[in-house]
C-alpha cells in the first residue's frame, strides 16, 4: 500500500507539504514570497534565463534564499530536446546545489505539450547521474510507468495545458498511472481552483505543482492559502477512505412505520 | 578581449576570468552559472578558467517559473 504516512517523499527526503508551488508570473517578488509562505510549500520550481544587467532585479537567488525550509527544484524550460534539457540540469544544479529537477521539454509554444520521447531521454540520463528527478509528461500510464523504470523520483502528468486553468483534464488517465504506480503521481499544470486538487488528492495524487492559478488569481497570497487547504482537504478525505457509492438510496434515518 | 555575452558582442578588459566578467556585468557571483562555448564552468574553476577571444559566453541565473 502507498500513501501510508503523511509525508510526501520524493528521492528519499521528506517533504510535509503536498503542495508543490511554481514561481513564475507572479507580479512582483514580494507577492511571490508571501504566497510562497502562504501555501506553506518546501519545493519550488524555479526557471534559468540568461542574466539581464538592465533588469538584475529579476534574479530570484537572493529573495528564496532568505526563505526557511524551501528547496529549490530548477526547471529545464527552454529545452527543445534531450541535450538541452540534460545541459539545463546541470546549470541547474551547479547554481541551486538542488539535486531536485523538473524535466520538461515542450517543443511547440502553442500547445507547450511534453516531448514524450525527448523527456523519457533526458530523466534516464538525468537519473542515471544522480539527480531527484521528476519529469512534466503528458498523462500516459505507459509513458509514466517507463519513467518510474529508469529511476524517476515521482512523475507529474499534466491536467490540463500550461497556464490555461482547464482543471483535470486527463482524470481517466491520471486514475490509470495512478493504479500502477509504485512512484508518487503528482499533477501538473491546468489547474484553475482549489476544489481540482481537491480532487486530485482524493483519487490518489500524491501532490499537486501550482503556479499559474496561484499567480494569476485577483489575490495570490490569499489563492496560496485556498490551495493549501484544498490539498490538506482531499489528502486527509483519501485517507479516511470515502464511503461506497450507491446507485439507489441507502437511508440514513430508521424507516420504522409507528406513524401509521 | 571580444567575447559574445548572452548573444552581444561585448569587450572584456579584466584578466579574463569569470569573476572579472561577473564584475563588469554588475552579476553575483553566488547566483549565477556559466557557460563557455556551451561547457559548463563550475564555479570553483572559475578563478584558474581563462576566456579566449571570441568566445561565446552565457552567464545565467534563476528567474520565476513552473
Amino acid at each position: 500500500m502507498k500513501h501510508e504516512t503523511g509525508n510526501l517523499k520524493l528521492g528519499g527526503h521528506e517533504f510535509k507539504s503536498r503542495l508543490i508551488l511554481g514561481t513564475g508570473k507572479f507580479s512582483d517578488t514580494e507577492t511571490m514570497i508571501k504566497a510562497i509562505e502562504a501555501s506553506g510549500t518546501e519545493l519550488v520550481t524555479v526557471a534559468l534565463r540568461r542574466f539581464n544587467r538592465e533588469k538584475p532585479s529579476d534574479d530570484l537567488c537572493a529573495p528564496l534564499a532568505k526563505l526557511k525550509n524551501i528547496r529549490l527544484m530548477p526547471n529545464t524550460s527552454g529545452a527543445m530536446n534531450a541535450k538541452e534539457a540534460v545541459r539545463a540540469a546541470q546549470l541547474g544544479r551547479e547554481l541551486s546545489g538542488s539535486p531536485f529537477v523538473k524535466v520538461e521539454i515542450h517543443p511547440n509554444p502553442h500547445h507547450l505539450m511534453p516531448d514524450a520521447i525527448e523527456t523519457y531521454l533526458a530523466a534516464k540520463e538525468l537519473a542515471a547521474d544522480g539527480f531527484i528527478v521528476l519529469p512534466y509528461i503528458p498523462a500516459d500510464p505507459v509513458l509514466a510507468k517507463k519513467l518510474e523504470d529508469v529511476g524517476c523520483a515521482a512523475v507529474m502528468p499534466l491536467g490540463a495545458a500550461i497556464g490555461s486553468g482547464g482543471g483535470l483534464s486527463t482524470v481517466d488517465m491520471i486514475r490509470l498511472i495512478i493504479r500502477d504506480s509504485n512512484i508518487p503521481v503528482i499533477v501538473d499544470a491546468g489547474l484553475r481552483a482549489p476544489s481540482e486538487a481537491a480532487r486530485a488528492m482524493e483519487m490518489g495524487c500524491d501532490a499537486v505543482l501550482v503556479n499559474s492559478a496561484i499567480a494569476a488569481a485577483r489575490n495570490p497570497v490569499d489563492m496560496a492559502r485556498a490551495f493549501a487547504l484544498g490539498v490538506e482537504t482531499g489528502y486527509a478525505a483519501r485517507q479516511a477512505g470515502l464511503m461506497p457509492k450507491s446507485d439507489v438510496a441507502v437511508a440514513t434515518s430508521p424507516l420504522t412505520s409507528f406513524l401509521k | 578581449m571580444f567575447l559574445t555575452v548572452n548573444g552581444e558582442k561585448f569587450e572584456h578588459r579584466g584578466d579574463g576570468t569569470v569573476p572579472a566578467l561577473l564584475a563588469e556585468l554588475g552579476a553575483t557571483p553566488e547566483h549565477t552559472a556559466v557557460t563557455v562555448n556551451g561547457e559548463l564552468v563550475f564555479s570553483k574553476d572559475w578563478k584558474s578558467f581563462k576566456f579566449n577571444d571570441g568566445d561565446t559566453v552565457e552567464v545565467l541565473t534563476f528567474v520565476g517559473g513552473g
